[in-house]
């Protein structure tokens, strides 16, 4: 019989992209030495394009001295994955998590990602689906719902999903999104008839999704994210 | 399965060792050492070939992208020297012995599924020039790999 497994939940609110880069880089450090449980955080990021190790900046089609005007910053990552924007109204969850205490690889645990996008969206009677081969992400029909990219360092893992509530989906329109380019970008918003509940509710329907999908018996939610925020640049 | 077993055994008669064989999916190869962050080493003398297992490129998806270590590169046992991508994912590989990167296989920069369809041969990543040899005892066996595969694979 396999001990119970506990995911600590962080909701953190807006977050500039280089604090979560650093909270995850610590948070990494502590799940590889035990420290920690498996974690997730909850967040969204103010207008942000992000690239993946390839660096596939070609994929940007406005200048970067341009970016400022259109109240973006651009970063560099060495996640998986090719370009893609985050901003408000799109819900993030960057898991850390031991993938090797569940006997999974990059491949188990992507596909895993997408169902729980996929089972979140069903909930607001939206049929999404697993993106083809070189498709990676959640999509209806042929427009992207949710993106993912993720980063698997010793089996733990950091980034991850991002799925598009009701973000300004004219920012998608400077990049080939995930480089792919003759697809749309869709949102919740866009697909669903059904009223939309406060973006707190639908966080935590995701974040439940997640935590279904990874077989968690535990979730606990953790209350004080100044805890977390507060990671010094030195720490 | 049957024919996984016979790709095993060309690629074991081109490399001149044995197969072992194994109840379910993935090839390992005999005469190879192996690394529980899943890469495997073939030992000759003072130098060392390594790449991933099949286990793990099958866990990992079509790869798309191999980071390469440059030549001259210290590498140490356990710890991470390049990376590989798939399915938008990064996965850190990791040294199964320490040394210097004599040389790395610059056919995966054109050609990063060779680690998908040739693991053990063409799919090879680095040759390295060793600095402890007695370091491959910490490396498990043929059929040690197999047993800590089978026992990840039943996690989930």
């Amino acid at each position: 019989m396999r001990s119970p497994r506990t995911l600590e939940v962080w909701r953190l609110g807006t977050v500039n992209y280089l604090k979560s880069l650093k909270i995850q880089d610590k948070l990494v450090s502590e799940r590889k030495s035990h420290q920690i449980p498996d974690t997730l955080l909850s967040l969204e990021h103010p207008p942000t394009y992000t690239l993946g190790k390839r660096r596939t900046d070609h994929n940007l089609l406005i200048p970067q001295s341009q970016l400022t005007k259109i109240g973006a910053e651009l970063h560099y990552t060495q996640r998986g994955g090719d370009i893609t924007f985050h901003g408000p109204h799109q819900a993030i969850l960057y898991p850390i998590i031991s993938l090797r205490s569940i006997g999974f690889g990059a491949r188990n645990y992507v596909e895993t990602l997408e169902r729980s996008m996929i089972e979140f969206a069903s909930m607001y009677g939206v049929r999404a689906r697993a993106g083809n081969k070189c498709e990676t992400g959640v999509w209806v029909g042929d427009r992207k719902i949710g993106a993912i990219g993720v980063r698997i360092s010793c089996g733990i893992t950091c980034h991850g999903l991002a799925f598009n509530i009701d973000p300004d989906l004219n920012y998608f329109e400077h990049i080939v999104p995930c480089g792919i380019a003759d697809k749309e970008v869709t949102s919740l918003r866009r697909e669903t008839d059904a009223l939309l509940p406060k973006e707190e509710v639908i966080h935590k329907q995701l974040i439940t999704c997640f935590a279904k999908a990874f077989s968690y018996d535990d979730v606990v939610w953790k209350e004080d994210p100044s805890f977390i925020l507060d990671t010094k640049d030195d720490g | 399965m049957a024919l996984r077993l016979l790709w095993a055994s060309r690629v074991a008669s081109h490399l001149r060792i044995s197969v072992a064989q194994r109840g379910f999916a993935s090839a390992v190869l005999k005469d190879l050492k192996y690394a529980d962050s899943h890469e495997w080493v073939k030992i000759e003398g003072t130098k060392a070939t390594f790449g991933i297992t099949d286990h793990a490129q099958d866990h990992l998806g079509d790869v798309v992208y191999v980071e390469l270590p440059d030549v001259g590169l210290t590498v140490s046992q356990g710890k991470s020297f390049g990376a590989v991508e798939s399915v938008k994912a990064t996965s850190d590989i990791n040294s199964p012995v320490s040394g210097t990167v004599v040389e790395v296989n610059k056919e995966l920069t054109e050609s990063p599924g060779l680690v998908n369809s040739s693991p053990y041969d063409q799919g090879w990543i680095v040759k390295v020039e060793l600095s402890d040899a007695g370091e491959a005892e910490k490396l498990m066996d043929s059929d040690n790999y197999s047993k800590f595969c089978e026992e990840e694979d039943a996690k989930h």
